[in-house]
């Protein structure tokens, strides 16, 4: 890896943030040791299945994960909800063992274990010490090679998913995150949905279907293995082969996924009641970019700038300047193909309205100025800065390369990942903002107590005004 | 040194975290502990002083106070503690935050290792001047910020309320834990700019804390930093004594609240016990009774109330560590949608009637297993919440001792499965229960505001 110039970076940051009031300056960074990312290795088995391995030795831990293509994007529109019932199913049985008793052997070998599947894909993860990996990475990987799915199991996880989703719909958050992605994307887009499914949609899975789901999706060429920790390129190999290597099914044609994204012209205002907040639950933004995007880097450090952090605007707007809420960030969630980028926050029900305008005035206010320089450099600081202690864990650093993985990116990415990002210029905000921020068509949902916040919202003449109920139906 | 020398075996091997210690001329702890294996160094500052400290009609002041840590101080002005921070490469939250419970307060930065100096001079920097720019604007901004606190974390959350109604049953009226560490909207409302300093001139002394600097740092490089920042710090009064916090070992009678939740899509149950605190030589103990009770699918309560009898749809148990008087052993089960509320409590009590009887060695020695990894996998972190800097100044702020991370896993295995069926035919009994049980309930009148209570 090459060197990359920190301390300058850091130093101008120190220098425009410097309060004028202040009788002692901070004081100076000294020069910084680099952090080196572990070199990844890749290779294949027989049987198709892809095994990537990234060595960091530093504690006796290893961190495995196997990642299949079978994601909730790929599920058939009436069956919300299936490949992530599938995943959770994966370790409730495997030939020769209960759940229970799969569940007791990982806790007596102090392992922690857990399968489940999101919008991309299946995966069982499993941590341990190394001296008992082995056997750990073995049980991980029968639960995706030979799972049973027994009917009692079936049908008491079903219960458990839906539970869930009832859960989830009972914190003003949880609402309104939900109603966000329903109006974000076009009801045919996969992402319009919750991969974990609904109270509506998880009563038509049957166990045939979650059997088929898997014979279809879970193949060797439809997955891989990430081994991170503790291990080598030639202890991956051993392992992989041997829990592995036997594994044959034949890899699925997976379906062309497209996400079209709700065309509307101005901003849309969504309410979602719940009766009693208070607090509201706030999601505003827009559709986004895939992290292989060539604005992906430009994006995430507007994104910085906007709500990255505590300092950055919104949460100094909404918690520092106004007191509106405990805090408020924004987030760019880049998906396949496409993603997200949104404010989120709780707000107090009286000022539920205040905090929308202001909401809105800093999403305008990104796009029509220039970010000024000291500000874009603090934030490209934070990125880079922190990249080293956000990969100190396994299980960190696998996040990481699942992201790499997911993308399809070059295997070195990350080892070259914070030059890249540094890079970005402050003409480079002002291009990609022009192309990406919508900041007169966005999409604003709120969940809260209608009868105190309904009236003041329609008062600021924000967008239309449509509410919702809690499944995503238009009440008026 | 840490890291390459660890042994991997599953039970037993020693496992050192090395550390240097020394105390300034003004009462400062300093610990130092240097682990080179990612460019990272982390600062943590643990005060002691918590909500336990607090003065009647003050509840919430402690970590009232912890929120005016970030408004600025001599040199600091509002807003660049964190400005700066973030610039230099920390995260805000993970990195860079301050936390208060019943029996401390902390406050850490975790950056990268050239950045060192500017941790401490920040935490130097209010550790000695914060009241010289202490304003009732900034006083009352961030009262606003911790009553959203309270709504978001009590209020407008399903159960929210549970915390603070055990702590309620729990400890008799006047104990220093009968109240919940964010305190009612009342008292909030009524904290004073004189209350700030007179509780930063009591409980913010160099000699009331601990300052811990771990990671990628040199020992003799990091003593000389430490000196020139805190070392003209003067130092305070002795803190004034705790009120005495000594508790009978068991209630003495059961307790039972039923809460009718607006907020609660389906019934859950909070069963509390008071258990020997974190002092007491049973801790490790009754660490591993919660935990063989019901953490993870095969403890006994996920085996018969989710798995076999399918009443409830998760479980949970877990007690805080308190250090003085009694700490609580908690188990929590949500019911399934549509449960009776009734059945759920029942189910759970019959279980925890008979844990003494039903816990086998085989649990023991799953928990035990489990608490092997955890450890390990703690220390992956160097800072922030949890990693080595927490852990000693833990070890410090509770038992004075450094050493006492390295006594852990000794500690785990001496736990027999004898220990656990003493310690639950002792206190897992009836006359020693605290049972909350929420009942969905549905949302009050538009126009009715649901009470933001604090008792």
């Amino acid at each position: 890896m090459r060197r990359i110039n920190y301390p300058l970076i850091a130093a101008a940051a120190l220098l425009a943030a410097a309060p004028a009031a202040a009788q002692e300056q901070p004081p100076a960074p000294s020069a910084l040791r680099p952090y080196q990312v572990p070199r990844v290795e890749d290779f294949r088995l027989a049987n198709g299945l892809r095994v990537v391995v990234v060595p960091q030795p530093a504690l006796p831990i290893v961190h495995g994960r196997i990642l299949v293509n079978a994601g909730s994007i790929y599920e058939p529109l009436e069956k919300n909800g299936l490949a992530s019932l599938t995943g959770q199913l994966l370790d409730e049985g495997i030939q020769g063992m209960t759940g229970a008793e799969i569940a007791a052997r990982i806790e007596q070998l102090g392992a922690q274990m857990g399968t489940g599947a999101g919008y991309a894909g299946g995966t069982a993860q499993v941590t341990s010490l190394k001296s008992v990996f082995p056997e750990a990475l073995e049980l991980a990987a029968r639960t995706v090679t030979q799972p049973t799915f027994p009917e009692g199991e079936f049908t008491r996880v079903r219960n458990e998913a839906l539970a869930g989703a009832v859960q989830r719909r009972s914190r003003v958050e949880g609402l309104a995150a939900e109603a966000f992605s329903q109006a974000l994307f076009a009801p045919t887009a996969p992402y319009s949905r919750q991969a974990a499914g609904t109270p509506e949609s998880l009563q038509a899975i049957t166990r045939e279907d979650v059997v088929a789901w898997h014979r279809r999706m879970y193949a060797p060429g439809n997955a891989t293995l990430l081994l991170v920790g503790d291990v080598t390129a030639q202890e991956a190999r051993q392992w992989a082969q041997r829990v592995l290597g036997g594994w044959s099914a034949p890899a699925p044609q997976l379906p062309a996924v497209s996400n079209p994204v709700q065309a509307h012209s101005g901003t849309r205002i969504i309410l979602v009641d719940r009766p009693g907040s208070v607090q509201s639950g706030v999601a505003a933004g827009q559709a986004a970019i895939a992290q292989n995007d060539p604005d992906y880097y430009a994006l995430d450090a507007l994104t910085q700038v906007l709500g990255g952090g505590f300092q950055a605007r919104i949460n100094t707007n909404l918690r520092e300047r106004h007191g509106y809420t405990y805090g408020a960030f924004a987030g760019f969630n880049p998906l396949l193909g496409v993603g997200t980028l949104s404010i989120n926050s709780a707000v107090r029900t009286n000022a539920t309205d205040s905090a929308l305008v202001e909401i809105v005035s800093e999403y305008r206010r990104l796009a029509a100025e220039p970010v000024p320089e000291a500000e874009l450099r603090g934030g490209l600081a934070n990125i880079v800065g922190s990249f080293p202690s956000s990969v100190q864990t396994v299980q960190g650093l696998a996040g990481r390369m699942e992201r790499v993985l997911m993308y399809g990116l070059p295997l070195d990415y990350w080892a070259s990942y914070r030059e890249r990002q540094s890079a970005v210029t402050p003409a480079d905000l002002t291009a990609v903002a022009g192309r990406r921020l919508t900041p007169n068509a966005l999409t604003i949902v709120v969940a809260g107590d209608l009868s105190k916040i309904e009236a003041p919202i329609r008062a600021r003449n924000l967008g239309t005004v449509e509410v919702w109920d809690a499944s995503g139906k238009k009440i008026r | 040194m840490l890291p390459c020398a660890l042994p991997a075996q599953r039970t037993g091997e020693a496992i050192r975290i090395d550390y240097v210690e020394e105390t300034l001329p003004n009462g400062l702890k300093v610990i130092y502990h240097v682990d080179r294996s990612t460019p990272v160094a982390a600062v943590d500052i643990w005060y002691n002083v918590g909500s336990k400290h607090e003065q009647q009609g003050r509840t919430g002041f402690a970590h009232l106070f912890e929120h005016m840590m970030f408004k600025g101080s001599k040199n600091v002005a509002d807003g660049q503690h964190f400005a700066l921070l973030e610039d230099a490469g920390a995260r805000a939250g993970s990195d860079i935050n301050g936390t208060t419970s019943w029996d401390r307060t902390n406050y850490f930065e975790q950056l990268p290792s050239n950045q060192l100096e500017l941790a401490l001079w920040l935490e130097s920097d209010r550790m000695g001047t914060l009241v010289e720019t202490l304003t009732q604007e900034k006083l009352d901004n961030q009262r606003e910020v911790v009553k959203n606190e309270r709504r978001q974390s009590v209020d407008n959350q399903p159960y929210g309320t549970w915390l603070e109604k055990t702590l309620g049953h729990a400890y008799p009226e006047g104990h220093p834990y009968h109240h919940s560490v964010i305190g009612s909207m009342e008292d909030l409302s009524a904290a004073t700019v004189d209350d700030v300093k007179n509780f930063f001139r009591t409980y913010y002394a160099p000699n009331n804390a601990v300052l811990v600097v771990a990671g990628d740092i040199d020992v003799n490089q990091a003593k000389q930093l430490v000196r020139k920042h805190f070392g003209d710090i003067a130092r305070g009064p002795a803190a004034p004594p705790l009120r005495d916090m000594t508790l009978p070992a068991t209630l003495g009678g059961a307790r039972r609240e039923v809460v009718q939740d607006a907020n609660a899509p389906v019934p859950a149950v909070f069963i509390t016990y008071r258990v020997p605190n974190a002092r007491d030589r049973r801790a490790t103990a009754v660490d591993l009774l919660a935990a063989a009770i019901g953490q993870g699918r095969s403890s006994p309560l996920y085996e018969r109330l989710v798995r076999e009898q399918q009443i409830a749809t998760g479980v949970s148990a877990f007690n805080f560590g308190l250090v003085d008087g009694a700490d609580l052993l908690i188990v929590n089960a949500q019911g399934k949608p549509g449960a009776s509320a009734d059945s759920l409590e029942k189910a759970v009590i019959a279980e925890l009637d008979r844990v003494a009887a039903s816990i086998t060695q085989a649990h023991l020695d799953r928990v035990k297993a489990s608490g092997r990894f955890q450890l390990v996998n703690t220390l992956q972190v160097t800072g922030g919440f949890g990693g080595r800097a927490d852990l000693l100044a833990q070890a410090w702020t509770y038992y004075r001792d450094p050493n006492w991370v390295n006594t852990q896993l000794a500690d785990i295995d001496r736990v027999t499965l004898a220990d656990l069926r003493a310690l639950a035919a002792e206190r897992l009994v009836p006359t020693n229960r605290v049972t909350l049980v929420y009942v969905p309930a549905r949302a009050p009148q538009a126009g009715a505001q649901p009470s933001a209570p604090g008792q």
